[in-house]
């Protein structure tokens, strides 16, 4: 019998070190043939002719002509101005305007070669300061802002700068940020029993029927979607699977047999969705004694050449941006702008991590300007249950922050090292707070999705169907632990496998770290039903999403509760720096969180583990730079990600705060553990150095100029 | 044509011998635990052992390794070192999205080939050209370490 | 195109076939494989003949000659390069820094030379140490300095019908040494910057001072002009000199990228190195 506080094995575990799951690239088929897309080599401009050449038999190129009347160039990623191929003008590098299809991927590539395409080049916008100049001329209508909101608490904020004794203003920025999961994106099209159908690596098989089914005219039901083993995505392949997809479902209807695109690594890197640069632009009023009385928040984020999911991912930055803290007063505006870059796109956290960093580094250098500790100074203003959002909403929960800084305080020995430690003597020590909403935005769990859930008893064998994929995160063992635990039978007893869209009920994304807290309570609630009725051989039970009463929100203004319940989170860094090289050497890291409760600790530990080390890669290493729309990291050997040298173990810790509406008191905690750990390192490297730092990432080089500023 | 062994087996290739190594292994002999990450060595999700010794195979051209020993996963898996090993990386925790793993399992065999008692330093130091994204590494640590100690006398 | 691809079975056939063909050399792979890479499922494609040269045995084996010298003949891997003993010191951290475990066991000191990136890891410290490399064709075989055979980023003076043989280090006597790696991670990292160093002091004289640039221009760079200011002088001349030993390595480096990191950190890491000759003039390994 499993019980929730079992220390248990991952059910995937032992299949995939033995090499035995199968990925997509994995996955052999009939007459299977390959794809290579061709893409825009500029980031803007007119396609004035494409120059395809004799293709030898069995081979075919396949572009926006091949959409048949009635479909739609489009793919409907939220907004759906994406469009499957480039037609007429081409947006961004990479942008998708035909598809190779034959047997030979070596002749696929040969062939994109000698496919000829001419341009007329305009100027492209490629940076925020770029899209605000409009530089180029509009991309859009009349400029270059593809979104924008405001969110206000408080007193008018201009008046409370008025009367502040000083206004410290200064602007921080944050870099591009690849997702680099180890498997990179992939997909089969086929026709099974008459119906288009797709093996994907993806997070959200609905979102991929729902995408691409305008392309032929069809309805999400016409396509079906069985989501394969998936090696790792964060976010990468919430959306993006849809621009793979989408090329291929037109093919497919042309050419009819199955057809496989696999990304090699270069096209992974230099042709995929990133995180969303961001340009954050503080005034901020202060009295005298360095009081914080207001803030005026402007939010910039590079969205790239297409709006599709940014403006809800600029939505939660805006949400987030005064972090943990109850500012008197403040207004933050956001802005989507649009540039010839590749659209940006879902990456854990989506849109928080941006504005929570710039947050607690703004926060530190108004402490250190005025003398304070910076937690000393950020923890007067911490977050309370019933304290104003900045939505004007309520912080519904018990917040337990200063019981994770005593967590987290204690094993690092923060108070001592805070005082001990010089600034600028080599040595430093950050700590850093943060939160993550959980789940869909204001009531979208409710009026968007509307999760269904379905358990089904068949003698002894218990199977659960959702849509909800595993993809390294460890839903599949969740899901099956929490089922079993309350049915009280062994977890080898509960099927869930990967997802079929034909087969389960549509339980909404594997996203917005939801699925154990939405999900997971809509399976929680199924077996609570289904235990009533153990002695039937045959039952089936459906649940469906129930918004909790008291979270107001109205979509319209976005005021009310933005998110049901946050995630909490205090990461301390320590680190030496080199003074010859400017090398930072981590020496310690620590961190607390509050997840409401946890399913499974070793599962947790593994996303604590890796978030955070995810997190001191955007802020050290993780550099990628956008030359004329191109990126100029093109590899696994450009574009570093951390490896187990980098960084010392762990300590790592919780604080139990049961979330009323959560499967067992669970909260989300996916992405929370990516939102800190930034700061803290970036803290630490200010203090060891006494200088001020504006931007991440900060590899050696960036540091050398930092130092002479 | 180009002979070597393959867990055990002798193997013949006739085509290319700049063929790269993975391909032979995954598309030719369709044994698809190695996985390709990067294609360009820098990833080890596609490491094997040549001779007892961890190199990437999507690096190495068939034609070099003539008369080599090779060993993938499918090699190791059902030895009982590779048991011990598997069974290691499902009690530590240490698999999450499994892309990287049987890599990272290739690695961990080549560090106890040589040191059956690795302090954690060596075993970060092993594993150092296996990328993963997902767990931050630790777990993956403690998993070669208790493989060490459980499997006493395996190595 | 695609060209042919030998695979010789032995060294004679091996130059024969460069001779004739003028294929190139490839041993390990971990640099040919990679530039010439055509992404997933796809053999690479090179533009010229290449030849598999990595099971000939005569190519294989480092040892150490009688006049103190060390042979490292062009297959030897830098894990080997790095666990022989007697290996000097900068040549064993370079060989042992060398990308990861897998790239160790596949790259060759030969293809490092061959190749000459900018970037490669173990000609910086062979040209501190004055090593040569040994290049034979069917007409004999003749030896140069690693410095004059690598004439720039990616060009060296290989003829069309020689083949590396191997790499000879001379023995050096020296009581100070450092070694330095900047890499782009702490492991499994590609060269921003490198240097070593070395200094033989004698009665508080400085008898020999070397400095090798790695990453910081076109070919590692040295500077015997900036290294004579030093040789001959006493260790307590150390700090009227070492300005001008600073200023003469600034004007010999010429960084394309990071120009200011660079500069700054050779700069730093040079006084350090210097200032610790002057500190510790014992000697040992400069931290």
């Amino acid at each position: 019998m499993t019980r929730i506080d079992d220390r248990i094995r991952r059910v995937d575990a032992a299949e995939k070190a033995r090499g035995e799951a199968v990925y997509l690239c994995d996955v052999k088929m009939e007459g299977m043939l390959n794809a290579r897309f061709v893409r825009s080599t500029i980031a803007r401009g007119m396609i004035d002719s494409i120059e395809v050449p004799q293709l030898p038999d069995g081979y075919w190129f396949i572009s926006a002509r091949d959409i048949p009347e009635g479909g739609r160039n489009s793919l409907v990623m939220i907004a759906g101005d994406w469009r499957c191929f480039a037609d007429g003008d081409v947006r961004y590098v990479g942008e998708t305007i035909g598809v190779l299809v034959g047997p030979s991927p070596a002749v696929l590539k040969a062939l994109e070669k000698e496919i000829r395409i001419t341009y007329t080049e305009r100027e492209p916008a490629i940076t925020i300061d770029d899209a605000i100049a409009v530089k180029g001329g509009p991309i859009l209508e009349k400029d270059d802002v593809h979104c924008s909101l405001v969110s206000e608490k408080g007193e008018n904020v201009e008046d409370v700068l008025a009367r502040a004794d000083e206004i410290f203003e200064e602007t921080i920025e944050t870099g591009f940020q690849e997702h680099v999961h180890l498997e990179t994106n992939a997909a089969i099209c086929c026709i099974e029993d008459g119906k288009y159908t797709f093996y994907i690596s993806c997070q959200c098989p609905f979102y991929v029927r729902k995408s691409v089914a305008g392309l032929l005219g069809l309805q999400p039901s016409d396509i079906r979607v069985k989501q394969t083993t998936t090696g790792g995505a964060f976010g990468g392949k919430e959306h993006f699977p849809d621009v793979l997809a989408g090329p291929l479902l037109v093919a497919e209807s042309v050419i009819r047999k199955p057809i496989r695109l696999v990304f090699d690594r270069e096209e992974d890197m230099l042709y995929s969705v990133k995180r969303h640069p961001s340009k954050i632009v503080f005034r901020t009023g202060l009295d005298k004694d360095g009081n914080l009385l207001g803030s005026d928040i402007d939010v910039y984020y590079n969205c790239g050449a297409y709006l599709s999911s940014s403006y809800v991912v600029l939505q939660r930055g805006v949400f987030h941006a005064n972090g943990v803290y109850d500012f008197p007063s403040t207004r933050i505006h956001g802005y989507g702008m649009a540039t010839n870059t590749f659209p940006s796109d879902a990456f854990r956290g989506f849109g928080a991590p941006q504005t929570l960093f710039a947050i607690e580094t703004h926060l530190d250098h108004i402490a250190a300007k005025f003398g304070f500790d910076p937690v000393e100074y950020k923890r007067r203003y911490f977050l309370k249950q019933g304290d104003e959002t900045v939505t004007q909403g309520h912080v519904v929960e018990k917040v337990v922050l200063e019981e994770m800084l005593d967590q987290v305080a204690r094993k690092s020995d923060y108070w001592r090292k805070t005082k001990e430690y010089a600034r600028g003597g080599g040595r430093g020590i950050g700590m850093s707070f943060y939160n993550h909403g959980g789940a869909f935005t204001g009531n979208g769990e409710q009026s968007i999705i509307k999760a269904h859930l379905k358990l089904v008893k068949d003698g002894d064998r218990f199977t659960i169907l959702c849509g909800q994929t595993e993809m390294g995160q460890g839903f599949r063992t969740i899901l099956r632990k929490i089922v079993a635990s309350v049915l009280e039978i062994d977890m080898d007893d509960v099927v869930y496998d990967n997802p079929d869209t034909d087969c389960v009920p549509d339980s909404g994304p594997t996203a917005a770290s939801r699925s154990t807290m939405v999900v997971g309570r809509l399976a929680e609630e199924a077996a609570m039903q289904m235990k009533e009725r153990l002695d039937e051989e045959h039952v089936e039970i459906e649940t469906e999403y129930r918004h909790p009463d008291g979270h107001p929100w109205d979509q319209s203004t976005f005021k009310g509760d933005a998110y049901l319940g946050y995630g909490w989170g205090c990461a301390c860094v320590e680190v030496e720096v080199d003074r010859l090289t400017n090398e930072v050497k981590v020496v310690g890291i620590w961190s607390s969180h509050d997840i409401g409760k946890a399913i499974d600790e070793l599962i947790v530990h593994g996303q604590v583990n890796g978030g955070i080390i995810q997190s001191l890669g955007y802020a050290s290493m993780e550099k990628m730079e956008n030359r004329n729309g191109h990126f100029r990291q093109t590899s696994m050997s450009d574009y570093v990600v951390p490896t187990s040298m980098d960084f010392p173990r762990q300590e790592w810790g919780l604080v139990d705060n049961p979330y009323e509406w959560g499967p067992f008191g669970a909260k989300g905690m996916g992405e929370l553990v990516f939102n800190g750990a930034d700061a803290a390192y970036i803290d630490a490297l200010e203090r060891a150095l006494d200088v001020t730092i504006n931007r991440i990432p900060m590899p050696v080089e960036d540091i050398e100029g930092v130092r002479h500023d | 044509m180009i002979e070597f062994t393959l867990n055990g087996r002798s193997v013949r290739f006739e085509g290319n011998p700049l063929t790269r190594l993975i391909d032979v292994i995954r598309d030719d002999l369709g044994l698809t635990g190695t996985k390709e990450g990067c294609g360009e060595g820098e990833c080890g999700a596609c490491s094997v052992l040549r001779n007892g010794k961890l190199v990437t195979s999507c690096i190495i051209p068939v034609g070099s390794v003539a008369g080599d020993e090779i060993v993938t996963i499918e090699g190791l898996r059902d030895t009982d070192q590779g048991r011990c090993l598997v069974d290691a990386f499902a009690e530590a925790g240490a698999v999450q999205c499994g892309f990287c793993i049987p890599g990272m399992v290739m690695a961990a065999q080549a560090l106890l080939l040589t040191n059956s008692h690795p302090d954690e330093e060596d075993v970060r130091m092993a594993i150092s050209g296996n990328i993963c994204r997902c767990t931050g590494y630790d777990l993956i640590v403690d998993a070669v370490l208790l493989a060490s100690r459980k499997g006493e006398g395996l190595w | 195109m695609v060209e042919r691809c030998y695979v010789p079975k032995s060294l004679e056939e091996a130059l024969s076939i460069r001779k004739e063909t003028g294929a190139h050399p490839l041993a390990g792979g971990s640099d040919l494989m990679v530039q010439y890479k055509q992404g997933l499922g796809i053999t690479p494609v090179f533009p010229f003949p290449v030849m598999i040269i990595s099971s000939l045995d005569d190519l294989k084996g480092i040892e150490t000659l009688e006049d103190g010298s060390i042979l490292i003949r062009a297959l030897s891997t830098p894990a080997e390069i790095a666990s022989f003993e007697g290996m000097p010191y900068p040549v064993r951290c370079a060989a042992s820094r060398m990308g990861a475990v897998a790239l160790r066991n596949t790259a060759t000191i030969g293809g490092n030379l061959g190749n000459a990136s900018p970037k490669g890891d173990l000609p910086q410290p062979l040209i501190l140490l004055d090593a040569t490399v040994v290049l034979k064709s069917q007409d004999g075989e003749r030896e140069m300095k690693v410095d004059d055979f690598i004439l720039g980023s990616k060009k060296t003076a290989l003829a069309d019908d020689e083949i590396i043989y191997a790499v000879r280090i001379p023995r050096v006597e020296y009581t100070h040494v450092y070694y330095r790696k900047i890499g782009t991670r702490r492991a499994n990292a590609i060269s921003k910057l490198s240097l070593s160093a070395l200094a033989r002091v004698e009665d508080g004289v400085v008898v020999d001072f070397r400095a090798a640039s790695g990453a910081a221009g076109p070919k590692v760079i040295r500077s015997h002009e900036t290294e004579d200011i030093l040789k001959g002088h006493g260790v307590d001349e150390m700090d009227s000199l070492m300005p001008a030993v600073l200023e003469g390595w600034n004007n010999a480096i010429s960084p394309h990228a990071m120009p200011e990191y660079r500069r700054a950190t050779t700069r730093r890491m040079l006084e350090h190195f210097l200032s610790s000759i002057a500190a510790h003039q014992e000697g040992g390994i400069i931290e």
